[in-house]
């Protein structure tokens, strides 16, 4: 009880920092933003091929918005040695690490319900039916708690390098390619294109989403150890 | 080396010589490649106030981080009331609370956010009475509810303190803790670190400060070439 009661402190200790700071908004909304516009531009005017870029230009943006979140998320932690105090508490690692997860993971759900009407409406990508819309939501909530399960790992892997801005990226986009690989054919499906049934790719999403997660909270006292 | 209990120490289960708060043997630690700690001896009876000096650089943080659970020994073993650092490491950080050289506080918070957050991830249940209690201690009552980031490196400090008090482990440990912290400031650390004692609590601090003479520790180490030797002991402290 008092491991979960932890786990919800941290993650709303994060999501306040961030509402106070929006250290990680400012950059994701202008980033996520500018990656739409600038994709419409590049594909040009033909309405085909921007409705079947949707998908992957919506997750394209999400996954590196997702990545500026995450590292923010330690940057907080590491200022006046808060990382090293929260490590001294009694809890297991598994709990920092949820705690950290879960606050990543509502972050970028909101932010992908909120870019998800607007990439579609840019790019003239319809999603018909109020089954198709929830199904659309499903889709941009799974795929970021995966991406979330990797970025938070990685994040703290990465926290107290100098180039982690940089690494970050590296490391863990290798890693999350079928996370992005199915959130992607899932929306492609959902959007009228050729991604195949929904409900196999929404499942092979899950079910990479349970493997990272079980994986990544048992590795993470190997990374904030030394 | 032996800092051997006296008085009312608690002894263990079975009536004789209590449990170590504190025992090291053979504890090295490498930082990158220098080996910062040569071999660690020691062992600190509970309800004991240690002073640990050293130059910079001696490795008195490394000590300190690694009797918080932050960093493993490379070799040798180091126990916490009887829980291995290593085996038991979550055991030994329910006894444990640390005052770190910067704070140890989130900057976007603010100073009664920062402690109701500690209490509630280390699972101690402090209420709001004992929140202000612990503020209005160490002189923070008028900045409760301002964020950290606008606070003065002397004010930091003393939010450190107020967790300590707070959570009131059975382990003080206190890197630098008059550092940035006023004359008043300084007394106030005596002060509180002097009754934790009195509570039974065993305190070990690393400080520079010389001649605090409202702090009358148990005894005095120094760190020379990464291993732990005797400066000044109160009598009958050091043991065999």
């Amino acid at each position: 009880m008092s491991d979960l009661a932890a786990v919800m402190a941290i993650a709303r200790k994060d999501l306040l920092q961030e509402l106070r700071s929006k250290a990680a908004t400012v950059a994701t909304v202008f980033f996520t933003a500018t990656t739409l516009l600038m994709m419409a531009f590049a594909l040009g005017r033909e309405q085909g091929v921007l409705e079947r870029s949707a998908p992957g230009v919506l997750w394209v943006a999400l996954v590196f918005a997702g990545v500026t979140a995450a590292a923010q998320s330690f940057q907080a932690d590491l200022e006046d040695g808060a990382l090293d105090q929260l490590l001294t508490y009694p809890v297991p690692r598994a709990a920092v690490y949820l705690g950290k997860m879960l606050a990543t993971w509502a972050y970028l759900s909101v932010l992908g319900l909120l870019l998800a009407p607007i990439a579609t409406t840019l790019y003239g990508a319809a999603v018909t039916g109020t089954a198709a819309v929830a199904l659309l939501a499903l889709t941009v909530v799974l795929g970021a708690f995966g991406f979330a399960t990797i970025a938070t790992l990685y994040a703290a892997l990465t926290a107290n390098l100098q180039a982690r801005e940089a690494l970050l990226p590296v490391l863990m986009f290798p890693v999350v390619v079928p996370i992005v690989l199915a959130a992607v054919r899932a929306t492609e499906s959902l959007l009228g294109g050729t991604g195949g049934p929904v409900g196999d790719w929404l499942l092979l999403l899950l079910g990479f989403d349970l493997v990272y997660f079980v994986v990544c909270a048992s590795l993470f006292h190997f990374v904030v150890d030394e | 080396m032996t800092l051997a209990a006296q008085g009312a120490a608690p002894a263990d289960a079975a009536g004789g010589v209590p449990t170590p708060a504190v025992s090291l043997r053979g504890v090295v630690r490498r930082m990158g490649r220098d080996t910062v700690l040569r071999g660690i001896d020691l062992d600190v009876a509970p309800g004991k106030l240690v002073v640990l000096r050293g130059s910079n650089g001696s490795g008195k943080t490394t000590l300190l981080r690694l009797l918080a659970t932050r960093l493993r020994p490379h070799a040798g073993e180091a126990r916490l009331f009887g829980h291995d650092l290593v085996r038991r490491a979550e055991a030994a950080r329910a006894r444990v609370g640390l005052l770190g050289s910067s704070g140890g506080s989130y900057p976007v918070l603010t100073g009664r956010e920062n402690l109701r957050l500690a209490a509630a991830i280390a699972g101690k249940g402090r209420g709001a009475d004992e929140v202000d209690a612990a503020l209005a201690r160490v002189g923070l009552t008028h900045a409760a509810d301002k964020l950290v980031r606008f606070y003065s490196s002397g004010m930091k400090k003393r939010l450190g303190l107020a967790r300590q008090l707070l959570l009131d482990a059975d382990l003080w440990l206190l890197d630098e803790p008059y550092a940035a912290l006023d004359e008043e400031g300084k007394r106030l650390v005596d002060v509180c670190l002097t009754e934790a004692r009195g509570r039974g609590r065993t305190v070990l601090l690393a400080s520079h400060e010389q001649d605090r003479h409202d702090l009358a520790p148990d005894a005095t180490l120094e760190l020379v070439d990464g291993r732990v030797r005797l400066a000044a002991a109160a009598a009958a402290v050091v043991g065999p």
